[in-house]
């Protein structure tokens, strides 16, 4: 067995130990095809291949579940559908704030001669205007088809304005 | 039931045809569409995940590891036949993808 086989073969047994349960089979299968392929570096390249599969699954089975959770609603109640809905917004804005939070700060740091830091403008674009403008925008986008989602969102939008609120009341 | 039917869909679909009642292997059906890994077992997930695929372990020879097989169900046969009637079945994944038999 040559160097690429037993690369290949070490990297799809690692990766049958760390895929998620649900596609350990088919790291499994994958990982058994390789006696069957003719020619070191397609069985190299073959377990490139299989090692995307089933990383891309693994970072995306949560996202693939909760969808399935709130398209299909397999085992899930109605009630239990917009719990979810609802957190997914709320998760979804936090998330958005807080990147949105981070991007100005970097700018901050990469961009020293501009004092972003000390501007006042500073934190009312990267704490209020921008993220709570998106919430919005989203909000009413979706409120029809997501409804659950679009409340989670308005939420969040509405816990932030009364910290920001509360903030500025207190300074 | 919900596929996207992909130029590369419909190749792993006109493979698995191609005599429907046999098992077949990933690397045969990899040989045979020419998809990579990375773009034949995605396929074959999702496939298996909508109930048109059935999986099975080889139970071959004692000292040989097993290898994983696939073949329809009969949903996915009906599935398969149905869009195999299809004009955007059939010969479009392999025209999409410059692999039309001569």
């Amino acid at each position: 067995m040559g160097t690429p086989r037993r690369l290949a073969a070490r990297l799809l047994e690692a990766l049958v130990h760390l895929a998620p349960a649900e596609c350990r089979d088919w790291a499994m299968a994958m990982l058994r095809e390789l006696d069957f392929i003719e020619g070191e570096w397609a069985a190299f390249f073959w377990a490139m291949g299989s090692a995307a599969v089933i990383l891309r699954h693994a970072a995306t089975a949560p996202w693939a579940w909760l969808k399935r959770q709130t398209k299909e609603g397999i085992g899930m109640n109605n009630t239990g559908k917009k719990v979810v809905g609802v957190s997914i917004g709320a998760f979804s804005a936090l998330m958005l704030a807080g990147c949105a939070m981070a991007t100005l700060r970097i700018a901050g740091i990469l961009f020293p001669g501009l004092e972003l830091e000390h501007s006042g403008w500073f934190d009312w674009l990267g704490v209020l205007a921008i993220p709570e403008t998106i919430f919005i925008v989203a909000t009413v986008l979706l409120w029809r088809k997501r409804g659950p989602v679009a409340a989670g969102i308005l939420a969040t939008v509405l816990v932030m304005a009364l910290h920001i609120a509360v903030h500025f009341a207190i300074r | 039931m919900k596929l996207r039917l992909s130029p590369q869909t419909l190749l792993v679909i006109d493979a698995f045809l191609d005599q429907a009642e046999e098992w077949k292997y990933g690397y045969d059906l990899s040989r045979v569409t020419g998809l990579k890994s990375g773009t034949l077992y995605p396929i074959l997930m999702r496939m298996a995940e909508r109930k048109l695929l059935e999986t099975q372990w080889e139970t071959g020879d004692p000292g040989r590891p097993p290898r994983h097989m696939y073949r329809f169900t009969p949903e996915g046969l009906r599935f398969a036949r149905a869009r195999a009637g299809s004009p955007i079945a059939g010969g479009l994944g392999q025209v999409a993808l410059g692999l039309e038999r001569a």
